[in-house]
């Protein structure tokens, strides 16, 4: 078989028109050089070097490992049919061209295996990673984490230290099998909120602490944020965000802003669904908190109305991360109403009017 | 031998003719391998998709070349990477301290190198991408010094700086001046003849003219700044200078920009391929080669065999673009 391509011999830019022939073992190119010689290259195939790239109407090879290279170039549609179904690996990609073959059908069978694929490591691979990695993290490093964002924090907290101390006595009365060092402190806020960090700092809010009615529902609050703190929810979280949000960008950050916008608004849906779930398996197991802490477990959903009531005339911040708390007070409450009988927990009541006494001083 | 080169002595048309749909699989396929191999097979990605683009620009109907491998970019990709790592790694250490007298230095430390890296990323870059860059066999090989280059640059970044940013125009043009009056292609040689002044006056009429036009004057500036960059690029062969001309108007620029903004945002994105060709065919067919060029007689010279893609890589992180 023989078929036309330009040859260039790596030495000048001339091009020459060539005869190829092959067969299982070489390329040979015949062509007649400008002062008329006519000219016979061989070509060995196993050191023959593809162009790794397809295009329908063009092919081009070079030559050895020493420079200057030789180089073919055809647009020769035999010899491109030929090479296209040639068995020498070498020579063709099978999977480019597979998917030439017919392009419409590859484009369409490309599109759904990315966005299956897409989801796919979205939904599931990048959570598990995710998880995997909050999960896997050293106490000492969770710690550290916490204490380095608390210091941050801190700088603009106005922490009332009476308060504090009687939180503090008050959590350490709880049963709380925990396995970071937990560690509250009450701020000055007229913010109706209360949260976490990583490694067991709790952050009250003077303002919520002060609606709070009876030590159930402090009880309540503490075991929720225990929860958090026990589960590493804040890792999760950060950690699935962070990672889901560089998953978007780099798959639709380069192509325009309209999409990126589009996927970005898609993804905080998402992560805002993923925070919910974190928040009712706080709530379940903060019920647990309390159960062995021997206090009434309806002390949950009344923290929630009391929460409900307060954010429809307070700017809702706590709303914002706990919605649903029509919910909230639902399911909590289908468990409180279970609760075995118990014996109720006296100290928990004395340090609860201690926390009073001293919010009260702190008021006249 | 006089006959012959008559013949050969005519303006060659340079032109991209790539396609679409083509370029549509191997741009989905790699988007594919690259999120199933958490952005290992990135490398091999991007060298795909040069080769594409090279091997679809046609000139005097030879096609362009790029024998880069995946291997190359990955190794590169690689060195870029931990050092980044450790870069980053060392300025968290640092904040997490708290000490301000750690943090400080840590912040000055970090972006001070990402700035001096720059250069060096550029250099290595250009010499990586000429080095395997061909046409007919004839490679190209980038010549710049790269302390020399390091010293232009810093000056030119230090003066940008002092004269609130309006040295830029000429410190950009003296970048180019450097690396195109550097770049060989066998016996050819290249260089860039716009000055600082020439691209400060389409800079300046952009600030002052995009907010009374409510933005419109954007396509005369693209205009401008294409035929700034492309009809002040030179080559010389044998002592005879071959000049391009971009036969551009600003209606050109709208339509192109227009197009593809509707193409994508449309198709959520899915067109990105077809505009990366359609833009590219754009810019082809509005270049011309303007004077006699023998595209027989270019002699190879020595090679230059340069397979360090770490400035590559590094450029790509900092999302610039090579020309």
């Amino acid at each position: 078989m023989s078929f036309d391509v330009n040859y260039f011999d790596g030495e000048s830019s001339r091009t020459h028109k060539a005869t190829l022939s092959v067969n299982s073992l070489a390329f040979t190119i015949s062509y007649t050089s400008v002062n008329n010689i006519h000219k016979i290259v061989s070509w060995e195939i196993p050191a023959i070097k593809k162009s790794g790239i397809y295009t329908k109407d063009f092919i081009s090879f070079t030559y050895g490992d020493t420079f200057p290279f030789q180089r073919i170039e055809s647009a020769d549609k035999n010899f491109i049919d030929y090479i296209n179904n040639n068995e020498q690996k070498n020579l063709n990609n099978s999977l480019d061209v597979l998917l030439h073959k017919s392009k419409n059908r590859s484009i369409v069978f490309l599109l759904l295996t990315l966005i299956t694929v897409g989801v796919a490591t979205y939904f599931y691979i990048i959570p598990a990673v995710a998880t995997g990695f909050a999960t896997t993290l050293t106490e000492k490093n969770v710690i550290d984490f916490g204490d380095y964002v608390f210091r941050v924090l801190s700088t603009d907290l106005e922490i009332n230290e009476d308060a504090t101390k009687s939180l503090q006595e008050f959590a350490d009365e709880m049963t709380v099998d925990s396995t970071f060092p937990l560690k509250l402190y009450v701020v000055e806020s007229d913010e109706m909120n209360a949260f976490a960090l990583s490694g067991g700092k709790i952050i009250v809010f003077s303002s919520l602490l002060e609606k709070i009615e009876t030590e159930s529902q402090l009880a309540a609050l503490i075991g929720h944020e225990i929860s958090h703190i026990e589960n590493r929810h804040v890792l999760k979280n950060i950690a699935r965000n962070f990672s889901g949000a560089i998953f978007v960008s780099v798959l639709f950050g380069d192509i325009n802003g309209a999409t990126a916008v589009l996927m970005d608004n898609a993804h905080m849906f998402s992560q805002l669904s993923y925070t919910r779930d974190l928040e009712k398996e706080a709530d379940i197991f903060g019920l647990d908190i309390m159960r062995n802490s021997n206090v009434d477990l309806h002390g949950m959903p009344e923290l929630f109305e009391i929460l409900q009531e307060e954010t429809m005339i307070d700017v809702p911040t706590y709303l914002s991360n706990h919605p649903m708390l029509k919910d909230r007070i639902e399911y909590t409450e289908k468990i409180a109403n279970e609760q075995d009988e118990f014996i109720v927990n006296t100290v928990l009541q004395e340090k609860w009017q201690q926390i009073n006494k001293t919010l009260e001083n702190n008021n006249e | 031998m006089e006959v012959i080169s008559k013949k050969q002595l005519l303006s060659p048309s340079i032109k991209y003719v790539g396609k679409g749909v083509e370029f549509a699989i191997i741009y989905f396929k790699n988007i594919i391998l690259t999120i199933l191999t958490l952005g290992l097979y990135y490398p091999w990605a991007k060298v795909e998709i040069l080769k594409y683009h090279y091997q679809s620009t046609a000139l005097d109907d030879s096609r362009f070349s790029f024998t880069g491998t995946g291997k190359e970019v990955f190794r590169g990709f690689i060195k870029v990477y931990v050092i980044l790592i450790l870069l980053y790694g060392f300025l968290f250490y640092a904040l997490q301290t708290q000490n301000k007298a750690l943090m400080f230095p840590a912040i000055a430390v970090f972006y001070l190198f990402l700035i001096l890296v720059i250069p060096f990323a550029i250099h290595g870059a250009v010499r990586y991408r000429s080095s395997r860059s061909s046409w007919k066999g004839i490679h190209f090989k980038y010549l710049g010094d790269r302390a020399e280059f390091f010293w232009l640059y810093i000056k030119g970044i230090l003066l940008t700086l002092i004269t609130i940013g309006i040295y830029g125009a000429w410190f950009q043009v003296d970048i180019r001046k450097y690396i195109f009056s550097h770049l060989r292609f066998g016996n050819l040689s290249f260089d860039f003849r716009g000055d600082g002044g020439g691209l400060f006056w389409i800079n300046l009429k952009m600030i002052l003219l995009l907010y009374p036009t409510l933005g419109i004057y954007s396509f005369w500036y693209y205009k401008n700044l294409w035929k700034f960059y492309s009809e002040n690029t030179i080559i010389t062969q044998d002592g005879k200078t071959i000049n391009f001309k971009l036969k551009i108007e600003a209606g050109d620029v709208f339509e192109l920009v227009v197009v593809n903004f509707f193409l994508i945002l449309f198709t959520l994105g899915i067109a990105t391929p077809w505009v990366a060709v359609r833009t590219l065919k754009f810019f082809f067919r509005f270049l011309e080669i303007d004077g006699e060029f023998d595209t027989d007689s270019i002699q190879q010279a020595e090679y230059d065999d340069y397979d360090d893609a770490a400035g590559d890589d590094a450029l790509d992180f900092f999302d610039i673009d090579l020309l």
